[in-house]
């Protein structure tokens, strides 16, 4: 007997607690620095302390000697290694060549400069600090503005300017718009260095096989197939000799969606001296040398009707790069341009960004990825608006609203938005708080001389990265699904989850659409060998893209079934139901344990269909999604020293189509955590010689638990046309729905005092600052 | 984040512990809240860790005659849970709770913290304000210090070398008498960016005696006198803060300046004076 | 980061001018030099041990006296690297008469770099504060 699966009792929108957890809870996965092999050696890197030098000589005479040290190798090594490529394409872009170790010049703390191989991991430390490096220090720029003025020094050499690229991108008739505008708002907005933090730091295990002339790199990585396409360019070795394993990933944010020299230096290592070699950065050299978020500094003007009516909006971004272009470096900024218009109408905008090389570590895809920078500088821009015309800023949000009917609704920079009401969230968020109630609140508070601010912002995002010709690597996914000859089920995926809990919702998704135990199905992922090839989770696709494959591989598999079972029930129409084909005339059924076994044995196949029970399916989405949601956050300023703290948070987020509703609640939760980092803690701080003020957790600050609000998180659904799921992706939308609401809330608390802008960090200190004298 | 090579060694007694750090290049090793970090990025780099933890005798917290003993080796978390302590010294449970996170406060020790004497460390403003009396043990004997006398400057305390604070001791709080910690804290590493303890009494609102411990604002925690004296002559609370960042060399760094810091001891000094006086009804 | 103060030498300008440009006095007065040799004129190669908490370091730098206009100020920059990172501080040294003592009022920079930053910014104001403190205190102390 099958167990009988009514509508009612579908997985999908359950709130499944995670498959992942209990392992990862326990202590029982298994990450890159749980793997041992048989005589591996250990790495460790010597880096540069100085922002700019050049190497005058490196001795590694006494790191040679010490017993345990196998090889010490420098930049003059590797030098024919592939440069750590960058997968951007920006018309004029300059890209510096990456060596994997530094030539004869070092351009950030932290630059890798030699690497020292021995038996154990602290042999290896202790050889490392026996590298004499003998550096000439040069001058060093580690600020996007200062590297733009005249004299600054030139991070290369080759581009005294430090520009790396120029971007324009314009639509309508901009000059007109700003001169005819009724009002225009100008603010110079930043959004800071930020420092990814993943809970494991980078890891590398490199192994190579003599006999196969086959490299097998362990990485904790988002992206095990690219990796393995261009590490394997970058060492000449050919891409199906390459297996990229990604076991367990604690943590990414974007920060390992990435090629890093460190992964391809292990697998040359592993080639040079035929050992096993693991490389596990250190916290330290995490802050150093792991890609930062963030970095701009935008210059906006927006241009209004009196009526509140958007007309134009124009950006002049500066991009902090950092020194190297490492994966996306260069096209984040471009995002932030593609977000630009926010959920309004406005058709008419111009944007101009600045590339800047600095003497610090890379810039590149931190949670949310260019839009958080983009969504702040709109929300931020549009409650200017409402102060400088006196109206309510949802009031003045809710009149520039693209309306539900609009959709597909293209936007002014090229994008086609593909559904949204974006009225309701906002409403709903007004509602749960009860705005009016809480003006009242605020005008009471005043009285009592208490500043206490109502902040909001209404966020859109470009999810599930994406359609192939707007990425630089193909934003298709593929999944494949195979029922063993048991009727167990065994889903490869070409998504990499590091976090996002896909073991649970696919097997959810498979769940519905087989009919079968959830605990029946296995996800598989991460692993080159044995995963046909997929592009990876980023940019809020694992389940847009990579759910919506498996959703299509699930429909062809399908129609196998039913052929089997139309075969084995001696029948041309069979229907297939809670895990069993049925013939409706005769009411005789059979289990698709029983059709997966007679499909491997095979004594007979139904015409035309191979043996087996398995299907493939790589999908392009036709569009990238748009999820959207209003935040709204209530806070109060202690006057005494401007500590601000958040009263309420809520949090309406529409990512379409809800599969799990506790990991959606997961996403959202983790997602504000980090939005509150960077608008109330966190900053990455260089001083003016390129040293990183910030580089380890007790002055790098990110919330704590008891640092962290309740948060009230409340959906709407709003389907998405572009896949069959409906789904549009949560993973960024708590950072990108954070920031602006959190300033604009304090910023609301000090408009008595004429604040009009705040940049983040909201630090005691800085607060403090403006209520002493009244002026941001 | 991989340590020089070192020694491990574990005494079993004081004596044993003693003569293990007569050795200029040994290193006591209590909870390892600041020295194993330090450590494990290569800034400190002792040859020889004498290891504590193995000597008996350490972690007891009992009344003596009108005082409070507490074993160098009680942990944070053994302090601020004491019963013992909550009851009859209270400023100095409210000071250990505000410790780092749980799990520093179940490693970390109060000898090993004030040994250290980091200038922001949460300990020093109370046992400052408790007058508390430390033991130093050495071959040669052991020797008591008050807490004015032990915290000497940055990271420089009277414990000399090859010695070990061995206990600390507080008084048992007199019936009247009202404390309070308050603490602003630095987000990133959770030590002080100011911390006052306030210690009073306090006869139907007249303070006859005042204490108050000040850490964070500069190289070293002190006690500031100056607001002692304009409580104890009837000055107004929020007038006698006032008075602590007279004279105050304050530190300055990305976290607070000095102007920030100076006014935050102001702030917290009367938040910790209001709340002492509140106490001690 | 940036670094002020004042310490009060109970002796005459001149004097402590004269004491503050003689690598004897440098060397005995500089926590923790260990050596002290002439390279040029006015400049110095240094051995020093930092021993501060439990952080322990051996440095090799330079010291540098320029910009001499005796009595009354010269520039006084410390450079030292090691293995846990880098440190550099330079600054104006200003005399002037107060009584029968002499105020040195020093306004400079304090550069760290390397491993040492990353002990916490909020450690290097009151250890260049203690540090430059020791010294006048031995400057005190040394003379005959």
């Amino acid at each position: 007997m099958a167990s009988v699966i009514t509508e009612q009792e579908k997985l999908i929108g359950k709130g499944i607690k995670r498959k992942e957890d209990p392992r990862l809870i326990t202590g029982t996965a298994t990450y890159v620095d749980d793997m041992q092999l048989p005589g591996m050696h250990h790495a460790c890197i010597v880096r540069s302390p100085y922002a700019a030098a050049n190497i005058k000589s490196i001795d590694i005479k006494a790191a040679l000697e010490t017993p345990g040290v196998v090889a010490v190798y420098t930049g003059a090594a590797v030098k024919d290694v592939g440069p750590v490529p960058c997968g951007a394409s920006l018309p004029g872009l300059r890209v510096p060549h990456h060596h994997i170790l530094a030539q004869d010049r070092v351009y950030f703390v932290g630059h890798p400069v030699a690497v020292v191989v021995a038996t154990d991991r602290y042999i290896a430390r202790d050889g490392a600090d026996l590298v004499e490096v003998d550096y000439d220090v040069l001058p060093a720029v580690a600020d996007p503005e200062k590297a733009l003025a005249d004299g600054a020094p030139a991070v290369h050499p080759q581009w005294p300017d430090n520009v790396a690229f120029n971007f324009h991108q314009e639509n309508g008739e901009v000059e007109k718009v700003f001169a005819e505008a009724e009002v225009v708002v100008k603010q110079r907005i930043t959004s800071q260095r930020l420092i990814p933090s993943s809970m494991e730091t980078r890891a590398v295990l490199a192994e190579y096989r003599s006999g196969e002339k086959a490299l097998t790199i362990y990485s904790s990585s988002q992206i095990p197939h690219l990796l393995r396409t261009l590490v394997a360019g970058m060492l000449g070795v050919p891409e199906h000799k390459l297996r990229v394993v990604v076991p367990e990933v604690g943590g990414g944010f974007g920060s390992k969606l990435n090629v890093y020299a460190e992964e391809a230096l292990m697998g040359w290592i592993a080639m040079k001296t035929g050992k096993p070699v693991k490389w596990i950065e250190s916290r330290r050299e995490n802050f150093l040398t792991t890609i930062h978020g963030r970095g701009h500094v935008d210059y906006y003007e927006i241009a209004a009707k009196k009526d509140g009516t958007i007309t134009g909006i124009r950006l002049k971004l500066i991009q902090d790069l950092g020194a190297y272009h490492q994966l996306l470096t260069p096209a984040i900024p471009t995002l932030s341009v593609l977000m630009m218009p926010g959920l309004y109408r406005c058709q008419t905008i111009c944007a101009d960004i600045v590339g800047v090389f600095t003497n610090c570590v890379p810039t590149d895809a931190y949670r949310g990825a260019g839009r958080p920078e983009a969504t702040h500088g709109i929300e931020r821009m549009v409650d200017m608006l409402a102060a400088e015309l006196k109206m309510d800023a949802a009031e003045l949000r809710l009149k520039n609203f693209i309306q539900p009917g609009e959709f597909p609704f293209a936007s002014a920079t090229g994008l086609t938005y593909d559904s949204g009401d974006y009225a309701k969230p906002l409403k709903k968020a007004l509602d749960i708080v009860n705005y009016m109630g809480l003006r009242e609140q605020q005008r009471k508070a005043r009285a009592e001389g208490r500043w206490m601010g109502i902040g909001m912002s209404t966020y859109g995002e470009i999810c599930a990265f994406g359609p192939s010709p707007a990425t630089p690597a193909g934003g298709w996914e593929s999944a494949s699904v195979r029922i063993e000859p048991s009727g167990k089920i065994t889903v490869h995926t070409g998504v990499s989850p590091h976090g996002q809990g896909e073991e649970t919702t696919f097997s959810q998704i498979v769940a519905d659409e087989l009919g079968v135990d959830f605990n029946d199905v296995v996800v598989l992922h991460g692993d080159t060998a044995i995963v046909q090839y997929g592009i990876g989770t980023f940019g809020s696709r694992g389940t847009a893209v990579g759910g919506t494959a498996l959703y299509f591989a699930l429909q062809e598999l399908k129609a196998k079934i039913k052929r089997f079972g139309a075969m084995l029930l001696d029948t041309d129409s069979v229907v297939y139901e809670e895990g069993r084909c049925a013939c409706r005339k005769t009411g005789n059924s059979v289990s698709l344990a029983e059709i997966a076994g007679a499909s491997y044995r095979a004594m007979k196949l139904p015409p035309g269909t191979e043996p087996g029970m398995m299907a493939t399916y790589f999908w392009e989405p036709p569009n990238f999604t748009f999820p959207f949601g209003a935040h709204i956050v209530v806070t109060e300023v202690d006057k005494e020293t401007g500590v601000v703290t958040i009263q309420r948070y809520v949090a309406v987020d529409d990512c379409g189509k809800i599969l799990n509703p506790l990991i959606v609640a997961g996403q959202v939760h983790g997602g504000v955590a980090q939005g509150i980092g960077q608008s109330l803690y966190e900053h990455g701080i260089y001083d003016d010689n390129g040293q990183l003020l910030t580089g380890e957790f007790m002055d790098y600050a990110i919330p704590k638990i008891t640092m962290m609000p309740w948060i009230e998180s409340e959906h709407t659904e709003t389907p998405s046309p572009v896949n069959p799921l409906g789904v549009k992706g949560v993973g960024e939308a708590g950072t990108i729905g954070c920031s602006p609401a959190v300033v604009n809330s304090v910023v609301d608390a000090l408009s008595p005092l004429g604040v009009r802008h705040l940049d983040m960090p909201l630090s005691p200190e800085k607060i403090w600052k403006v209520l002493q004298g009244g002026q941001a | 984040m991989i340590a020089h090579p070192f020694d491990y060694l574990t005494p079993k007694s004081l004596p044993e512990a003693l003569l293990l750090l007569a050795d200029p290049d040994a290193k006591a090793l209590a909870g390892g809240m600041s020295l194993i970090p330090m450590m494990k990025l290569r800034l400190a780099a002792p040859a020889k860790l004498v290891d504590l933890r193995g000597v008996p005798g350490l972690t007891s917290i009992s009344e003596e005659s009108g005082r409070l003993k507490i074993g160098a080796l009680a942990t944070h978390f053994d302090i601020e849970s004491s019963r013992l302590v909550r009851a009859k010294c209270p400023l100095l449970a409210m000071a250990a709770a505000h410790i780092g996170d749980v799990q520093v406060r179940n490693m970390g020790t109060i000898g090993g913290s004030i040994a250290h004497a980091d200038p922001a460390a949460d300990y020093p403003a109370a046992l400052q304000a408790l007058e508390a009396t430390i033991s130093i043990a050495g071959v040669g004997g052991t020797r008591a210090v008050s807490a004015a006398e032990f915290f000497v400057d940055t990271f420089t305390t009277a414990v000399g070398p090859g010695e070990l604070v061995v206990e600390v001791s507080v008084p048992v709080e007199a019936a009247g008498t009202g404390t309070s910690y308050q603490k602003c804290l630095q987000p990133a590493s959770g030590f002080a960016i100011v911390g006052v303890a306030a210690r009073l009494q306090a006869v139907s609102g007249n303070i006859s005696m005042a204490r108050i411990g000040v850490t964070g604002l500069s190289g070293c925690s002190f006690r500031a006198n100056g607001v002692e004296a304009l409580l104890e002559s009837g000055s107004d609370p929020q007038a006698a803060a006032a008075a602590i960042a007279n004279g105050i060399d304050a530190n300055s760094d990305i976290h607070a300046s000095a102007e920030y810091r100076l006014h935050l001891a102001r702030v917290y000094a009367a938040k910790a004076i209001r709340a002492a006086l509140a106490a001690a009804r | 980061m940036k670094v002020t103060g004042s310490h009060l030498v109970p002796l005459d300008r001149a004097r402590v001018y004269s004491m503050l440009q003689d690598p004897e006095v440098l060397a005995a007065c500089m926590p923790g030099c260990e050596k002290l040799e002439k390279s040029g004129e006015d400049s110095y190669t240094m051995k020093m041990k930092m021993a501060l908490a439990a952080i322990s370091g051996q440095f090799d730098g330079k010291v540098s006296i320029t910009d001499q206009n005796p009595p009354g100020s010269f520039r006084l920059l410390v450079e030292g690297t090691s293995k846990i990172g880098f440190m550099k501080g330079g600054g104006l040294l200003t005399l002037t008469t107060e009584g029968d003592a002499t105020c040195v009022a020093y306004e400079g920079d304090v550069q760290v770099g390397g491993t040492l930053a990353a002990v916490g910014q909020r450690l290097i104001d009151a250890t260049s504060k203690m540090m430059i403190k020791r010294f006048f205190e031995k400057l005190i102390a040394v003379q005959p």
